[in-house]
């Protein structure tokens, strides 16, 4: 029988030791080929895990997701930057956030010549600050079973027969911001003035209309059959169908809003070399033939991969000429007070 | 070299001192600055003249108050169920109510979404039996985010109680039927009395845990029921208001911890402080 003596003194510095020992280890991001990339949670962050997780790793970098949405990885990026060493290496973000990120001087101008694949990108896809990945499209993500195929905004609330079935969400994400400014159109406003937005909401509060946290949530009660309605993308669509749950697309008549999603290089990352690797992958046209398949089923931009049938059940050449691109120029200085807003009307 | 004392607890109160009071500090000096980099408590009167964040904090203070009034309406019959068992029966009771705490909060959260949901089997049952006329979503009210936290909190309040009774002298019930006492005087003046500290220990660590847990709050309450971690989450994550969210989560841990102390006083008491 093993007789092991152990005298409390080494128990004491023992357990000192472990616990102290990460204040002396490495940080995340100093251990060699590794880098830590923000990633929408959910499809976004398991395709990337699984698809270009390995590719890095055939190249000696070890990939590391850190699933936030896009606002979170602004608010993560400032909080850490302001201790001189940022959360992530690169970030993932729409436009909305690209231009925030920019304006605080959170992330770096990229040099193409170090990206093999950036030729083969759209032209649109190419930017300064880093390359588009994909275009999310927004639209009504429906349960046919339930409901009829939903054409506009202004139906979701005026229709008897979405009264109870349509799942909103707050400013949170981008995806809800730009259906709000939408909805704020269809009843006459404007990027300017969310007023209308409000008031149907605190109408449609009365007949039933549930609200979530998220996005994510909105998914979950989708699924549970608790809401058969909610804005979301053509790739939250394709993910929900990969995994047997019965949903379908519909482009609201007044056109889709569109959401480009750029990778950046974060200023300060500690392995630069490992983020253009990393952009190089996301953009590669093996990854992203991929990305354009079942389940995440998501636009690609490199010019070598062409739309899968399956992709074009969801979108069509008239349905990309009628693509909407937001203002976000107009929609960043207002969107704090649109959130505090959206939290008073809803409050019970 | 004498046992005990103050390098015994070096280890502790550097780690307590890095991991939480200068955070704490940090935090609150947070919530005394303002944009323009000067100090003073604008933040703080901003905060309260604010019409939604006064309605939050009573809603988040009487959430805490309502989930350990049903705990307690919960557990204490279970602790009375373990005072009178046996050993082995005992040993059940502890692992049942530990079973659940392998299982992460945020899981159990998203459990009780599948059963108070509309295809779940509380609106099923209650179809079936002609309760309600269609099968219904039992979602996003008050009583649906009390009735989940008493599942994940009743832990909290079990463990430390039944830590008391299992400690405590049978012989003081020994006596008190010497003396005539039926079963419910028995138990109303000597077994509860005897579990006190640990049901108020029980108290604070559940009305701790109710107030802040964020999960439960947004997936069972929804968007519309909003407390004060949701409202600290908007502050930092859409906002980007951090003086204001360090406000906020001051005033959270402020207003707990006066509860928390309140509580803690309580067990004090001379007639509650009986173990020895």
């Amino acid at each position: 029988m093993l007789n092991l003596k152990l005298p409390r003194r080494s128990v004491v510095v023992g357990l000192g030791g472990l616990v102290a020992a990460p204040m002396f280890g490495v940080s995340r991001a100093n251990a060699a080929g590794s880098i830590v990339a923000a990633a929408f949670p959910g499809s976004w962050e398991d395709s990337y895990r699984t698809v270009i997780g390995p590719v890095l790793k055939s190249a000696g970098t070890e990939l590391v997701l850190a699933p936030a949405l896009a606002q979170d990885q602004i608010a993560r990026l400032r909080a850490s930057q302001a201790r001189g060493k940022p959360a992530f290496d690169a970030m993932m973000v729409s436009p909305g956030q690209t231009a925030t990120a920019i304006e605080n001087g959170l992330i770096e101008k990229i040099d193409p010549s170090k990206l093999k694949n950036w030729s083969k990108l759209l032209p649109g896809a190419r930017t300064e600050w880093g390359p588009n990945v994909t275009i999310e499209i927004t639209g009504f993500a429906y349960n046919p079973r339930l409901v009829p195929k939903p054409r506009t905004y202004r139906e979701l609330f005026e229709n008897p027969v979405y009264q109870g079935k349509v799942g909103w969400s707050g400013f949170g994400s981008n995806t809800a911001t730009i259906a709000w400014v939408e909805i704020a159109k269809a009843f006459g406003g404007s990027e300017d003035d969310l007023s209308p937005a409000f008031r149907i909401l605190a109408d449609s509060l009365k007949k039933g209309a549930v609200i979530t946290s998220n996005n994510q949530q909105q998914m979950a009660l989708y699924q549970q059959n608790e809401i058969a309605v909610f804005i979301s993308t053509v790739g939250n669509v394709a993910n929900l169908r990969g995994r047997g749950v019965q949903c379908d697309f519909a482009h609201p008549t007044t056109g889709s809003p569109a959401l480009p999603v750029a990778l950046h290089l974060v200023k300060g990352s500690t392995n630069p070399n490992a983020v253009y690797q990393y952009m190089d992958a996301a953009i590669s046209a093996d990854v992203q033939r991929q990305f354009s398949m079942p389940p995440t089923e998501v636009l690609p931009t490199n010019t070598d991969v062409p739309l899968t049938a399956s992709l074009k059940t969801f979108i069509t050449e008239a349905d990309m000429r009628n693509l909407i691109y937001p203002n976000w120029a107009k929609i960043n200085p207002n969107r704090a007070a649109w959130s505090a807003e959206f939290d008073r009307v809803v409050k019970k | 070299m004498t046992r005990g004392g103050i390098p015994f607890l070096a280890p502790m109160l550097a780690l307590s001192v890095a991991g939480f009071l200068v955070p704490l500090v940090v935090l609150a000096a947070f919530s005394f600055s303002d944009p323009a980099g000067g100090f003073g408590v604008a933040n703080y009167a901003k905060l309260f003249a604010d019409p939604l964040a006064l309605p939050v904090l009573f809603d988040t203070l009487a959430l805490g108050f309502k989930v350990v009034v049903t705990t307690t309406l919960v557990g204490l019959p279970i602790a009375v169920l373990f005072w009178y068992a046996g050993p082995r029966e005992r040993s059940l009771i502890v692992f049942l109510t530990l079973l659940p705490m392998l299982v992460s909060n945020v899981v159990r959260t998203f459990a009780w979404i599948v059963i108070l949901g509309r295809q779940g089997p509380v609106s099923q049952t209650l179809a079936g039996l002609g309760f309600i006329s269609a099968p219904r979503s039992f979602l996003f009210n008050e009583t649906s985010i009390v009735v989940v936290l008493t599942q994940i909190e009743l832990p909290l309040l079990l463990l430390p109680v039944l830590a008391i009774l299992s400690r405590t002298d049978r012989s003081y019930v020994s006596a008190a039927e010497t003396l005539g006492a039926g079963p419910w005087r028995i138990l109303a003046t000597v077994v509860l009395p005897l579990a006190a500290p640990g049901i108020l220990a029980g108290w604070v660590l559940v009305f701790a845990s109710a107030t802040t847990s964020y999960v439960t709050h947004a997936a069972i309450g929804g968007a519309r029921f909003i407390y004060l971690p949701q409202y600290i989450y908007r502050e930092v994550a859409v906002l980007f208001q951090w003086p204001a969210a360090a406000t906020v989560a001051f005033v959270l841990l402020a207003t707990t911890g006066i509860i928390m102390a309140a509580m803690a006083l309580l067990s004090r008491h001379p007639r509650l402080a009986a173990h020895g």
